[in-house]
């Protein structure tokens, strides 16, 4: 007589398979622990699990377009999305770098207060002070600059259009490329 | 006829209703900018000061604004930004959807203030909360040294509507002075008197039409020491 499958199941659980997704494909840009090491890709430890979540529904609904990270959506479905979600929110995030500190401190003016004359809010008020974010904007807190750069880029040309109400397209249009620099780099040490 | 509907409307409006003066917006055309009704009620003006604003919410949907306006609209001492603390509501509810519609000229707000980013029920809410701030005495005074004329020409030409000690009238969507950054008061008379605000009271218009520079640094710097409460 055959045991009943129920019977045989370990004593250990599987794998979470959400979190083997985390560790197996994710992994290869953004790292198992969300610190990515390479600086066109996002670091994901700490992130809001907010943003992480819309960001996630954007690029598999076609708001959110990136050619990296397109071959790799057919293996994330949407009733993952929470939980994978949740996995890099939970993920411990390493110290930031600060390449050029005379650069971080000409991007923390833009941070605390912006740029007057152009118009440029504070982005402390949304993104917080030391940069972690809340529920309604994400953490920048400790990414790569390079990353930051780019889609600061990609909101001023539009390529990337998925933000509230235009608001980070309209501010990075204001913003010159030097001022993205700076501001990226005081962002990659908080 | 249409003047006593917008009257019984008015009082209508939970936002004033708290409020003991009330009666109609003056109405006027202003001269120079396309000959619009000044404060006209209609549209989203309308719907968002019938709306039951809610603090609490609006201090959330605020937080984008505390980019430029600081923590709690304190605005900015250098007047690039105005105190919005404190301010009226009806005010408040006027100037958003005046910058938003075009009627004032205020290209910086412009990408904050659209119907993509704010509705008018979170305008309502913002303006809830912003009067609810409070008046705090730290705001930007002018250098003090024509503080008498200043206070003169105040008596004279401004008191009338803005109030003795600069409280402005809800109700009348005149806007409260005290508090209020000197440079920006200073910023805001001239671009009044020169016809570059956009939706100016025409009275307010008429009121200071002679002022030279130095009397509208006098009158500003007067209301910068105005009890700020």
């Amino acid at each position: 007589m055959a045991v009943p499958l129920a019977c045989a199941a370990p004593a250990l659980a599987a794998p979470d398979p959400v979190e083997t997704l985390a560790t197996t494909v994710c992994q290869a840009c953004h790292m198992s622990d969300g610190n990515s090491v390479v600086p066109q890709f996002p670091k994901l430890a700490g992130q809001q699990a907010t943003y992480l979540e819309k960001q996630l529904a954007d690029f598999l609904e076609g708001r959110r377009r990136n050619e990296v990270m397109e071959p790799f959506l057919s293996q994330v479905k949407a009733r993952d999305i929470k939980e994978l979600a949740a996995y890099y929110a939970a993920q411990v995030p390493g110290p930031g770098v600060v390449l050029d500190p005379e650069l971080a401190e000409a991007g923390r003016r833009i941070y605390e207060d912006g740029n007057e004359g152009a118009g440029v809010p504070g982005c402390e008020a949304c993104h917080q002070l030391q940069g972690e974010g809340n529920v309604r904007y994400p953490r920048l807190a400790g990414q790569h600059q390079a990353y930051t750069i780019q889609e600061m880029l990609d909101f001023r040309s539009g390529q990337r259009a998925n933000d509230k109400g235009g608001l980070m397209r309209r501010i990075s249009e204001r913003l010159t490329d030097e001022e993205i620099r700076a501001v990226a780099e005081y962002i990659a040490g908080l | 006829m249409k003047t006593r509907l917008l009257v019984v409307s008015l009082l209508a409006l939970p936002v004033l209703a708290s409020c003991a003066e009330s009666g109609p917006p003056p109405r006027a055309e202003e001269s120079g900018h396309g000959g619009q009704v000044w404060n006209e009620m209609e549209g989203e003006k309308l719907q968002a000061l019938g709306a039951a604003g809610d603090a609490a919410r609006g201090a959330i949907t605020f937080e984008v604004c505390e980019g430029c306006h600081r923590n709690g609209g304190a605005g900015r001492v250098n007047g690039s930004y105005p105190r919005l603390a404190g301010q009226h509501a009806p005010v408040l509810i006027k100037q958003i959807t005046d910058i938003r519609a075009g009627r004032r000229t205020n290209h910086k707000m412009v990408p904050f203030s659209g119907a993509d980013v704010i509705g008018a029920q979170d305008i309502a809410d913002i303006a809830a909360y912003l009067a609810a701030q409070p008046v705090t005495p730290d705001n930007g005074r002018g250098p003090g040294d024509d503080i008498e004329r200043g206070g003169q020409l105040y008596a004279r030409d401004c008191a009338t509507c803005h109030g003795e000690f600069g409280k402005g009238a809800a109700a009348r969507f005149y806007p409260r002075l005290s508090g209020q950054h000197y440079l920006y008061l200073l910023r805001e008379a001239r671009a009044i008197r020169n016809g570059e605000r956009g939706n100016s009271n025409p009275e307010m218009v008429q009121a200071i039409k002679a002022y030279s520079d130095a009397d509208l640094e006098a009158v500003s710097d007067f209301v910068s020491r105005l009890p700020p409460g």
